[in-house]
């Protein structure tokens, strides 16, 4: 395709070192008019600077409430090739590996059907297609769905899990995130593709408290790997370590807790102070491992702030042993949306619903007794409830 | 019931609400349910014959819901 | 030609079908790793085995060529395997040390940015913007861009007392963690959205609209059988524009970026935090951005100075207090910084204790 439109303004984005994404449109817009229009679309975004993409629609491939995220431009006489410009999202394999043939054999079927515009990765860890029409859903999703992929949620629906690479490349990893991953997706096809709760709910995996997949943060259910028991050390690395850093300033004074001792000669952890924090591991990585008794943390809760504030996970089941055919772990998962399809209104997160119903309720309805890892305080005021068992009568 | 009587049932029920209140799935699933004693899951496998067949589709505004696709 | 039968419910490809060799034989079997420099690094496993992971950046809008063309070096270099990031990085892993340099150089020949590892600026997670969001209050990928070219030295090269996460959201829909990030641009709005009484009528559930209002702006307008705004009640989170189109918010002229900086997600020393307002409003300023990189560099620069080795930008902060940082960067404190929303009252400061600024 020839070029169709100045983007003077967009060009001043090619300049200097770090890859551009106006040089991608242009890559793209080389064999596509849809990408060619999308240029120029943007062009005026900036000229203006304001968009000019319309809320979605009715599109999606048959039988699916979600996966397809519908685009319009609010000006699509001045650019007919943006006038759908519809997302498709396809469920990421665990750890967003893969190999070129497949890659390229998506591209090729993009190129196809749609724009030749991509995201690698959408912040939930879909494959992004970016820009199709409508009558172009169902043949990319009959191509890609015979060739072994599936599309990711979208809507009122399970989205796509995602999670850090585990133990396919750390050595940090509590539990194997990619098999469990991979297990959730599959355990719950229907919960991801036919929209039944108030609103969405993601999974994310991490391996181990430093959470690189920031589940704490943008997980409904974030499941964090950790261990019980004493912190592995190899006291040779340890002198080793101790020619190269400063053991006491970098990680004996850095410790949250206070529990770990170095005489220059061999580090001494006291564990039952420990936090499991992974500062020390994290710096000493040939040292220190974390112990033998592994498992996770489940947390649940984590939205961002639309509307009454961002919310991280908390703790509600401080271990568990996440290992096939992961029995416990789905009870209660099926608990928790049972309640929440009980009790929660049209676009409120599971978080926002224990927060408006009470937390200690919400542990009573689903079965899960009171910790004191689930809080960081006790309560300060006298005002709290009792069960009728609770009275004497 | 014959799942042909709780597909008509269903489909009756978003025909009504149309234009009124947007219904989810977890609505038609709760009501059809328990007006008739059906089970959910019986009541789901209905649903899903009619949005397989494209009679019901799902839509989305600020939430995903279930109505009838525009002609 | 015709169509292949559909499938539905089949769920993602199984990851094993895309390891490498040498991560599937070793796979739960690592024991360390060490970074090897600003963009590679080198896991070993208890069977002795290496392997070398070089990690670059891209604008994580990618056009179908450009996945060809790290396929083509994926395929020269790794067997064809190769992984992205969740900070939308690419990886190219290898399995013997020799295999790295060249590997390196054709990257760099072919002008993309290695590095992200360490105490460093890793790639910024980022939104759609302007490029394909309706509810964008700014772009994304520029702003990304804007940034990352200013910085790149701390991607590429040079070292932050620790790791320094960089976040960019279009609109406070804040897809992507944006919330517990060291330093994040939001867009944001300073107008209430203007109602098209008509298009309410037509498009919109008046109920559900005004259900969506978090401080109970909105209320019905029954003559009009449309909404109305109580404009003082109004805090422009825009949600009703998502439940209701016939609402709109955008406005070119004051819509603009706020700058939230200190938070993190890793659990590393303190617990995982928010970040918190240090400048409520920029103007949009397309293609570049200065006054946003200016400020990020402000805040970079004071970090660098102030921060003790391994101290995240949130874990410098709460040592010198908020004060301090105000008064290291110079950025002015206004009424706009002071909560008043869901989580006010634990913000106000219930002790004598504070630093003079």
């Amino acid at each position: 395709m020839s070029k169709k439109h100045d983007t003077p303004l967009l060009d001043e984005l090619e300049k200097g070192p770090f890859p551009s994404f106006v040089t991608e449109m242009k890559m793209a817009a080389k064999h596509s008019d849809m990408s060619n229009d999308l240029l120029g679309h943007t062009e005026l975004c900036y000229k203006e600077r304001v968009t000019h993409w319309k809320h979605g629609g009715i599109v999606g491939v048959r039988g699916y409430g979600g996966g397809v995220i519908g685009r319009y431009s609010d000006i699509p006489d001045k650019f007919p090739g943006v006038a759908h410009f519809h997302t498709v999202r396809v469920n990421c394999p665990s750890g967003f590996y893969y190999t070129s043939a497949a890659l390229k054999e998506m591209c090729d079927l993009w190129d196809q059907y749609g724009s030749g515009m991509t995201n690698v990765h959408g912040s939930t860890g879909d494959l992004v297609f970016l820009g199709t029409k409508t009558e172009h859903l169902e043949p990319f999703f009959a191509e890609i769905s015979s060739r072994g992929w599936d599309l990711g949620g979208s809507g009122s629906a399970l989205r796509t899990p995602s999670c850090c690479l585990g133990k396919s490349r750390c050595e940090w990893a509590n539990i194997d995130t990619m098999a469990i991953t991979n297990d959730i997706t599959q355990h719950y096809q229907d919960e991801m593709h036919r929209p039944a709760f108030p609103y969405k709910f993601k999974f994310k995996i991490a391996g181990c408290p430093v959470d690189c997949i920031a589940s704490i943060a943008r997980a409904d259910m974030s499941i964090i790997g950790t261990w019980k028991g004493p912190i592995r050390i190899n006291q040779d690395e340890v002198q080793n370590y101790a020619k190269k850093m400063n053991i006491q300033a970098e990680i004996i004074d850095m410790c949250p807790t206070g529990c770990m001792a170095f005489d220059g000669k061999s580090m001494k952890i006291d564990n039952a102070n420990c936090n499991r924090c992974m500062h020390c591991i994290a710096k000493m990585t040939k040292a220190l491992r974390p112990g033998t008794e592994q498992g996770a943390t489940l947390l649940l809760g984590s939205k961002a702030p639309i509307v009454t504030g961002a919310l991280m996970s908390w703790v509600i089941v401080p271990f568990i042993k996440m290992e096939p055919p992961y029995e416990e772990f789905y009870d209660l998962i099926d608990k928790i949306w049972e309640w929440w399809d009980e009790h929660g209104k049209n676009r409120e997160r599971i978080g926002e619903l224990i927060e408006r119903l009470s937390f200690p309720r919400f542990l009573k309805d689903v079965g899960l007794d009171p910790h004191p890892a689930m809080v960081k305080e006790p309560r300060r005021d006298p005002f709290f409830f009792w069960d009728e068992s609770d009275i004497e009568k | 019931m014959e799942k042909e009587e709780v597909k008509k049932i269903i489909y009756e029920l978003v025909e009504a609400s149309t234009g009124k209140k947007k219904l989810k799935q977890s609505d038609i699933l709760k009501k059809v349910s328990a007006d008739h004693g059906i089970e959910k899951d019986e009541v789901k496998a209905a649903l899903r014959d009619l949005v397989d067949a494209g009679t019901l589709i799902f839509t989305y505004f600020g939430g995903s819901f279930i109505e009838i696709p525009p002609k | 030609m015709s169509l292949p039968d559909r499938q539905t419910d089949i769920g993602p490809p199984h990851y094993s079908k895309f390891l490498p060799p040498v991560i599937a034989k070793n796979y739960g079997k690592w024991l360390y790793h060490e970074v090897l420099s600003a963009g590679t690094m080198v896991h070993v496993s208890e069977s002795g085995e290496k392997v070398y992971t070089v990690r670059a950046a891209t604008p994580r809008l990618l056009s179908t060529d450009r996945i060809r063309e790290f396929c083509a070096i994926a395929e020269k270099h790794c067997g064809g395997h190769l992984r992205f990031t969740s900070r939308n990085n690419v990886e190219f892993m290898v399995d013997a040390e020799s295999k790295v340099a060249p590997l390196v150089k054709e990257l760099n020949d072919k002008k993309y940015m290695v590095g992200g590892i360490g105490p460093r600026i890793s790639n910024v997670v980022h939104t759609q913007g302007w490029v394909h969001c309706h509810s964008a209050a700014t772009d994304a990928s520029g702003l990304v861009k804007a940034i990352m070219d200013d910085v790149h030295e701390y991607f590429t090269d040079k070292e932050l007392p620790n790791k320094v996460r960089i976040a960019v959201a279009c609109c406070v829909n804040m897809c992507g963690a944006v919330h517990c990030s060291d330093i994040a641009l939001v867009g944001v709005h300073k107008t209430p959205p203007r109602i098209d009484d008509n298009n309410v009528k037509n498009f919109c559930e008046v109920p559900s609209t005004i259900s969506s209002c978090p401080t109970s702006a909105i209320s019905p307008d029954p003559a009009k059988k449309s909404v109305k705004i109580k404009l003082e009640k109004c805090m422009y989170c825009g949600n009703c524009y998502s439940v209701c189109p016939a609402m709109p918010i955008a406005d070119a002229k004051n819509d603009g970026i706020a700058i939230v900086v200190g938070g993190k997600v890793s659990n590393l020393r303190s617990d995982p935090t928010f970040s918190k307002l240090v400048v409520p409003w920029i103007p949009n300023n397309p293609p570049r951005w200065p006054e946003v990189t200016d400020a990020v560099q402000k805040i970079l620069k004071a970090y660098v100075a102030g921060a003790k080795k391994h101290e995240r930008v949130g874990e410098w902060i709460d040592r010198i207090g908020w004060e301090g940082f105000f008064r290291e960067t110079g950025f002015e404190f206004k009424y706009q910084h002071i909560d008043d929303f869901t989580f006010a009252r634990e913000t106000f400061r219930m002790a004598a204790t504070f630093k003079w600024s």
